[in-house]
């Protein structure tokens, strides 16, 4: 088993396909290991690029819940249905946009900051530094920032739906004459779990995404300056497109599949 | 399983470093062709030659960050241009590498540059570490500059928090790019004693590269000459401090005495000028 680990972890070559492969090694490597999963260079990165982009999420969060209910009021009031607005409200938040729009603003915060960091370090040389000291990039660079991610952007979403949810109670209470319980009682019994779980794996798979294109693109950086603005365009622009097919891809998964 | 037949060989133990037949292309041109030396066990070899002739594509090619179009390259012994990433890594250890422009880590603090090797590959606690670090600096002038980030001191202190870097895990190999350009004349001699001590002293073997002919001359036990524009690719002269002071060679006591006349162009030729002008060159 180790040394296989060992050998996959060796290949040589920098493709994107590569450096998942080296991720998954190295996380593997590092659950036998004390020394190559450090707890607090992970805890640095949560903060900075989960934890800073949470007033940001939130102010997103705040205005999807706006927007969901007073749209769906104007046409559920048409049909006398204005208490299935908190289902609506609760259901497409959690299942669709609260795990896509959160991971499209990490994408823009973090996702970005990421690809410039490391593709400045690579232009800086200091990536040719890590190496020489024997430092894999990958391990050192990459892992604790997709681990991070991993666990903050679910978290994220979590928080966005909350705070989505409020958004829809304040158009409700305010403009509809809801009441707050009855608000409450229909958003969150309505909803199963695997709506819930469905979008938190969304975002996990997101994450994914997101962290491993950054990454990707600050690593392959060439030349100087437009090199690294080139590649924390190409970061976003990738991330973004290959988050909202994985999202279609697995919507379909979920509900017409399964 | 090249490498194991080529360490099982063992070749003289004291030929440190040995380069064969190296070829370097980029695009069509040859920046590297047909490269052969070997560095001893204790000696300090000094590459010179121009701004461009290929001094950092060789040292790059030398510690591994780059596979040459053809030739090897034998460090103790192991082929380092076709050795797999571990043995690379293994191999690593043993040598420092200082950078031309310090490929210091901007984010983190000289302290933590220089503390960074010894974290990941010692066993020794933080307090220890910090010593090391303090030693280091203080061996290099910079004591009291840990919680400074690289881009809040100057090129020359850059480059030697790089070179006290490079020696943080005691190498028995050191790579310098460049130590002394951008330094003023004081600095300089500091950091040239400090290669010194270094080999002199402590055993380490240098391969430096460098232009500041002052500065070579008053390290190197051994010199090589890159060469330029028509000699591009070659070894112009090698040998001890004398033998290349006394090489008659005009290219290279050109380059010796900083002329601007001489064998070393830095213009077209009359004929090659009005060819490029006139855009068929
Ligand atoms: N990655 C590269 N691709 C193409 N040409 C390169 C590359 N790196 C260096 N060169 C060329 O090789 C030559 C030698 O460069 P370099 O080794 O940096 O010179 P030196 O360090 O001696 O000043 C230069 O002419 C440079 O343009
Ligand atoms: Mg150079």
């Amino acid at each position: 088993m180790k040394f296989s680990l060992q050998t996959l972890l060796n290949v040589e070559g920098n493709g994107y396909g590569l450096l998942n492969v080296r991720i998954f090694g190295w996380i593997l490597y590092g659950l036998t290991r004390r020394d190559v999963l450090v707890p607090s260079e992970i805890l640095r990165q949560m903060i900075r690029i989960g934890v800073q982009a949470l007033p940001m999420a939130s102010l997103v969060a705040l205005s999807v819940g706006f927007i969901l209910a007073m749209q769906s009021s104007t046409e559920l009031g048409k049909l006398g249905a204005n208490s299935f607005i908190p289902d609506l409200v609760s259901l497409s938040l959690m299942r669709e946009l609260g795990p896509l729009l959160i991971a499209i603003i990490v994408v823009g915060r973090s996702g970005s900051a990421v690809a410039a960091e490391i593709g400045t370090m690579k232009v800086n040389e200091e990536i040719e530094a890590l190496r020489v000291m024997a430092i894999p990039p990958v391990r050192y660079l990459v892992i604790p920032r997709y681990i991070a991610l991993m666990i903050m952007l679910p978290c994220l979403t979590i928080f966005g739906n909350c705070v989505g949810l409020a958004g829809g109670w304040a158009v409700c209470a305010s403009t509809l004459g809801m009441t707050t319980s009855f608000f409450i009682e229909h958003a969150v019994h309505r909803p199963e779990l695997w709506d819930l779980y469905s979008g938190l794996i969304k975002s996990v798979v997101f994450a994914h995404i997101l962290i491993t294109t950054a990454c990707y693109q600050g690593l392959s950086v060439e030349g100087g300056a437009d090199g690294v603005g080139r590649a924390t365009t190409n970061a976003v622009v990738y991330a973004i497109l290959w988050i909202i097919i994985a999202d279609a891809l697995l919507t379909g998964l979920f509900f017409f599949v399964l | 399983m090249k490498s194991t037949t080529s360490t099982s060989k063992n070749p003289p133990s004291d030929i440190i470093l040995e380069v064969k037949n190296l070829v370097q292309v980029y695009g069509k041109r040859p920046v590297l062709n047909g490269i052969n030396f070997q560095v001893r066990k204790g000696e300090t070899f000094v590459i010179m030659g121009g701004s461009g002739c290929g001094k950092t594509t060789l040292l790059r090619i030398l510690i591994g960050a780059q596979r040459p179009t053809s030739g090897s390259v034998h460090i103790f012994g192991e082929d380092i241009t076709t050795a797999s990433p571990q043995e690379l890594d293994r191999i690593r250890l043993r040598f420092g590498m200082n950078f031309q422009f310090g490929a210091l880590f901007q984010s983190m603090t000289v302290g933590e540059n220089i503390a960074l090797p010894l974290q990941e590959h010692s066993q020794v606690d933080p307090s220890l570490i910090e010593m090391v670090v303090k030693m280091k600096l203080e061996l290099v002038g910079l004591t009291g500059f840990e919680n400074f980030k690289p881009s809040e001191i100057s090129g020359g202190m850059r480059k030697r928090v790089g070179l006290a870097r490079a020696l943080a895990l005691d190498p028995e190999l050191l790579f310098s790019d460049e130590p002394t350009s951008g330094l003023d004349p004081v600095m300089t001699a500091v950091v040239d004693q400090l290669t010194l001590d270094s080999t002199r002293k402590i055993g380490v073997t240098a391969v430096v590269v460098s232009h500041d002919m002052t500065s070579c001359f008053r390290i190197a036990t051994r010199m090589l000459m890159l060469g330029s524009g028509s000699r591009q690719g070659e070894i112009v002269a090698e040998g001890t401090p004398a033998e290349i002071k006394a090489n008659p060679d005009p290219f290279l006591q050109q380059f010796i005495r900083g002329e601007a006349d001489g064998p070393i162009p830095f213009r077209l030729s009359q004929d090659d000028y009005l060819k490029h002008l006139l855009g068929d060159g």
